[in-house]
């Protein structure tokens, strides 16, 4: 469609990227970037603004680089800017959802290639892709969206579309036919009915975030003790050197978090300091945040050393993960030297031979992160929402409680009505257009009206 | 024979539409003719003796400002007036009023008699005949052509109207007229499709065999409020209706004798309305009802006729004196014309632009029943519509076409042009998605602007209405900025008005946007204010008590025009544009719809078909793609 709203979406794609890109365009985007950066206008054209990303609540989401262009100077010919940012999907999403909550709206497929387009921004030979990107990317997304949104919660939708319908219906009844003895339908009743509907849409909001596991990924710590290979893997996993890898035990000392993809789904993996008892003061405090990293995270990798008997201090781990319930997936790393141990002396259900030096056993591990992220969970069980549509779903929670006072107050059926149209209108999206006529055959089959 | 007098405008038919049509292409200036059946039908009420009702009373209203008599004729001729919705907000109150519809067909046939540019004739329309798309005049059943630029065809049910009364069928037009049999296949042949729909009627009943003592009366307003702006010295009677009930005996004489009902023994396909079920629907439908709402109403002062509104039947003679017997106070009730169903032809009405003008055959207007509506006040509206650029046209004038953010009007024409319909199409204030922007009380305000500039008020009244826009935008913006403040004697007099009092300077708009404040009790907090009109005090106290949701409306009407704005050309070619699905392109290649806006509201046409036209548009209008491509 054609709007000047302005538009946001994560440029980069998942993955391994050290940096993030996202893109935001329109004519008010300026004033979207000025709520939540702490750099304020005058953005100059065509520079880099150093500063950070804030919450509402001023807290830091992350330290960024902007950079700005002034329409009609820019890939849209829009106001437009760039937030640069520490790559990561979490922190991307974050930044993402900032800017909805501030007046942005999630750009659809093709959307800044198309007003590009339409700004007299592309010669004739792009022009003539925009079409085919915007049937192909939307139709697509549009099939994901939906086989995504009505798996098992299809009938919850369908209730909540008939709980708004019936609302109407009894609104504008009593709008649009005075005359009718209806046996008058109880405020109390009304009142139950929002809250229905409120508590549904929170439980989809809730069961979204297991979906989300496809959409933002799924927080993977690697634990062992020092010097089993860690960061070896990680480095391995995400084809980067990020970590540092030396023969010397405790080297890695922060949390070194970075992304990979498997299976299309997004994992952010936090490499940790191995769990030891130590009296080194910077270790320890790398040993408590690893132990932090396995509190956060979704699910756990633990490392051994094939190479070497269990310790105490592997003993100290495996009982650490067990008290925390995680899904676990354990490694036995370097099993490409003569090993001392074997998968049955590890305690835990799921355990791979692998060796970060020969890459032996990659495949089987990635195979598993994926199965054991998912779980026996069927595809169409995921309620899997974007950040657009979460946001619409929070806002039309709101709405019911707007409701529920107006109700109460006993305001004007008009006025009420707005508040109904407002609810449709945020979960056009997610249980399918509401129009007049879908009200008119609900109100015409629940009320008998008309002389 | 072929007359020798040319015409600018021949209108067919002489209801609601034709009569609104009529009127306004010769007030306009131009040299009109009406057609009809029946002179002594012109302006008949074939259903029930009333204007107005929930979002009626609106249309009626926006038709007066464009010039029009449906308004006018009913103050002249009313029994009882009522503003319905009261009680609820401004946005849904809504007129209403019982005619004497004998005195209002007369008034309204006097009315056209007198006016310059017009001619009236009966004569029965059989043919119009067009050539190249364009029309050229009409053929009438005693074999007179009448030659003319454009054509308003507003003829109702008749076009082969079929009456069901038990199992009998017979052809007619309305109750015992004639109906035009041959008119639908002559627009067949031009090319438009033709469907079918049904509607029906209730019994009139004798009022000397009703016991009206057992019956609650029901009144108009004691203080009844005339319907067109331009009313004076408004001085009509109060008669009452009645209320009866139907009962669980009723039911069933009903349930026993449904084989007896057209309807349900499957001789009349065609879709009915939904929201005015025959007796037997509602029975069968709402089978745990105990009892349904019967309104009696007058038909005229001078006749014994009685309406039974909300009996609307189908089912035999016999059938339906037994079951109007068994109703309290009817018991020894005797009919005087019983209850029918009718089914007649419509032309479905996507083919029709805003104007109201085919799109296939220029100079063809179309307006009223014919398009698939129902009601009086619906047909009244497009007729105006369709005779107000029947005659620009002629003129040369831009052509007048009215936005859903602007007029019930708007709303009405859009609908039926962009979605067609599949049953007899009746106003609802639902359908209004500006339904606080588009209220009764503002209608001046909000259309004499469009109205004067279309030449269609005139200037003093223009002026007028124009004052009064900024005697309330003044004191609006004056409430805003004189203040009270909480010394004791202020407060003392909100106690006494029963409402909070006030710690802070206060101004007095924030005042009255307390619900139980209203402009009077302003006064007497600042006596300093002065009196006002009543008119304008109430469009002050809504201007203040609705603002945010008023302001909220704006914005959406704006977002709203962007879209109207995109417009399409009407020799734009869906074939080249990739992308779309067979369904979408079919759909819009079929409605052609004008702008952007409009294709949006096309049932089954997707965002993403938009985006993809909204760029081949771009394309198509663009020199630097339009050389190349
Ligand atoms: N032979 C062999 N050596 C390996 C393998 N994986 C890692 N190493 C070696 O083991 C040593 C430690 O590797 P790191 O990846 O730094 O171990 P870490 O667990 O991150 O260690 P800290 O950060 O100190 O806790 C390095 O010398 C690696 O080369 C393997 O699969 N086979
Ligand atoms: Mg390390």
């Amino acid at each position: 469609m054609y709007d000047d709203d302005v538009i946001a979406a994560i440029a980069t794609g998942y993955g391994a990227s050290a940096i993030g890109i996202i893109r935001v365009s329109g004519r008010s985007a300026f004033e979207i970037l000025k709520k939540i950066f702490t750099q304020q206008p005058p953005y100059k054209h065509r520079y880099l603004h150093y500063g950070h990303i804030l919450n509402k609540d001023s807290s830091i989401i992350d330290e960024v680089l902007v950079s700005v262009f002034e329409q009609p100077h820019s890939y849209t010919g829009e106001n437009s800017f760039e937030i640069n940012c520490h790559g990561g999907i979490l922190v991307l999403n974050k930044i993402l959802q900032r800017l909805l909550e501030s007046g942005a709206r999630l750009a659809q497929p093709g959307e800044f290639t198309k007003r590009a387009f339409l700004n007299g921004k592309l010669d004739l030979s792009q022009a003539e892709a925009v079409e085919k990107i915007i049937s192909s990317k939307t139709e697509r997304a549009l099939k994901i969206a939906q086989r995504q949104l009505r798996g098992r919660f299809s009938s919850k939708l369908d209730t909540i579309r008939e709980k708004i319908l019936f609302l109407m219906a009894e609104n504008e009844v009593i709008i649009d036919h005075p005359d009718e003895d209806l046996s008058s339908i109880s405020f109390e009743k009304k009142i139950e009915t929002v809250r229905n509907i409120q508590s549904e849409l929170k439980n989809i909001l809730k069961a979204s975030e297991l979906g989300n596991t496809l959409f933002e990924g799924i927080l993977l710590a690697i634990v062992g003790k020092p010097n089993v290979g860690k960061s070896s893997l990680l480095n391995i996993l995400t084809g980067t050197e990020r970590s540092i890898v030396t023969e010397i035990p405790g080297t890695t000392r922060d949390v070194v978090s970075e992304s990979f993809v498997i299976d299309g789904i997004p994992f952010t993996i936090l490499d940790t300091a191995g769990i030891r008892k130590t009296e080194d003061v910077v270790e320890s405090i790398g040993v408590q945040k690893s132990v932090e990293a396995i509190h956060k995270a979704d699910m756990v990798l633990a490392v051994f050393d094939a190479t070497k008997k269990l310790e105490d201090e592997d003993l100290h781990i495996i009982e650490h993960i067990k008290n925390t319930n995680k899904k676990t997936l354990a490694v036995l790393n370097k099993t490409d030297t003569p090993s001392l141990i074997c998968k049955s002396d590890i305690p835990f259900d799921n355990v791979i031979n692998i060796s970060c030096k020969t890459r032996d056993g990659l495949e089987k591990l990635e195979d598993s992160l994926s199965k054991l992220s998912l779980g026996e969970i069927e595809d169409s069980d995921i309620v899997s929402l974007n950040a657009n549509q979460k946001e619409s779903i929070k806002n039309a929670i709101d709405i019911c409680e707007q409701l529920i006072k107006d109700i109460e107050n006993n305001i004007d059926p008009s006025l009420i009505a707005v508040d109904l149209i407002g609810l449709t209108d945020y979960l056009d999206e997610i249980v399918g257009k509401i129009t007049n006529e879908d009200m008119l055959d609900v109100m015409f089959k629940n009320f008998c009206i008309g002389k | 024979m072929i007359y020798p007098k040319k015409y600018d405008v021949v209108v067919i038919g002489g209801g609601h539409a034709g009569c609104e049509a009529a009127l306004i292409s010769s007030r306009l200036g131009v040299n009109t003719l009406m057609l009809t059946i029946a002179l002594d039908s012109i302006g008949a009420m074939s259903c029930n003796p009333a204007i107005g009702g929930l979002a009626k009373g609106h249309l009626v209203k926006e038709v007066d400002v464009f010039g029009g008599e449906m308004a006018r004729n009913i103050d002249e001729t009313g029994l009882q007036f009522k503003i319905l919705n009261k009680s609820k907000g401004p946005a849904v109150w809504s007129s209403r009023a019982q005619a004497d519809m004998t005195a209002y067909k007369l008034r309204m046939k006097y009315i056209l008699e007198q006016q310059k540019n017009l001619d009236i004739k009966q004569e029965t329309v059989d043919e119009i005949i067009a050539e190249d798309n364009k029309i050229i005049g009409v053929k009438t059943n005693i074999g007179n052509e009448y030659l003319c630029d454009s054509v308003v065809v507003t003829t109702g049910t008749f076009m082969k109207g079929k009456i069901f009364i038990g199992l009998n069928e017979y052809e007619a037009g309305r109750a015992w007229e004639p109906p035009s049999k041959k008119l639908s296949d002559s627009l067949r042949e031009l090319g438009l499709r033709v469907g079918r729909l049904k509607t029906g009627t209730t019994p009139r009943l004798d009022a000397r065999t009703i016991d009206f003592d057992s019956l609650k009366l029901q009144p108009g307003d004691d203080e009844p409020v005339p319907f067109s702006f331009k009313t004076t010295n408004f001085n009509r009677p109060n008669i009452p209706c009645y209320l009866a009930h139907t009962n669980e005996k009723t039911h069933k004489i009903i349930l026993q004798n449904l084989d007896q009902s057209p309807l349900y023994s499957g001789m009349v396909e065609s879709m009915g309305p939904r929201y005015c079920p025959s007796i037997e629907d509602k029975v069968v439908k709402f089978f745990e009802k105990k009892q349904h709402q019967i309104f009696l109403e007058p038909q005229d002062e001078h006749s014994t006729e009685i309406y039974a509104d909300g009996l609307h039947t189908s089912l035999g003679y016999e059938v339906q004196l037994k079951f109007l017997r068994s109703m309290k106070g009817l018991e020894e009730v005797e009919i005087m014309r019983p209850g029918y169903a009718i089914e007649y032809d419509f032309v479905d009405p996507t083919q029709l632009k805003h104007t109201l003008e085919t799109k296939k055959i220029k100079g063809l207007f179309l307006a009223g029943q014919i398009n698939g509506t129902s009601g009086y006040e619906e047909a009244a509206a497009q007729g105006i519509i369709a005779g107000i650029n029947a005659a620009f046209q002629m003129q040369k004038k831009k052509l007048f076409t009215v936005g859903r953010d602007e007029a019930y009007t708007g709303v009405l024409i859009d609908d039926l042009v962009t979605k067609g319909t599949k049953e007899p199409y009746r106003m609802f204030t639902s359908r209004a998605e500006y339904r606080l922007i588009l209220r009764e009380d503002n209608t001046q305000l909000r259309l004499a602007e469009k109205a004067f500039k279309a030449g269609l008020m005139n200037k003093e009244h223009y002026e007028m209405v124009m004052e009064q826009k900024a005697k309330i935008q003044e004191m609006v913006k004056k409430l805003k900025t004189t203040y009270i403040f909480p010394n004791d004697d202020t407060n003392k007099k909100l106690q006494a008005l029963g409402t909070k009092i006030i710690k802070t300077k206060t101004d007095l708009a924030k005042m009255l946007r307390r619900t139980e404040i209203n402009y009077e009790n302003l006064i007497e907090l600042n006596p300093n204010l002065e009196k006002l009109e009543p008119f304008i005090k109430q469009e002050v106290e809504i201007d203040l008590k609705y603002e945010g949701y008023l302001n909220l409306q704006k914005q959406q009407i704006e977002k709203f025009k962007k879209y109207e704005e995109l417009k399409i050309p009407s020799d734009f070619d869906y074939n080249v544009v990739g992308g779309l699905s067979n369904e979408v392109r079919g759909k819009l290649m079929e409605i052609k719809p004008s702008s952007i806006g409009q294709a949006i509201r096309i049932p089954g046409v997707t965002p993403a078909a938009i985006s993809i036209i909204v760029v081949h548009l771009k394309k198509s209008n663009d020199k630097r793609y339009k050389s190349t491509a």
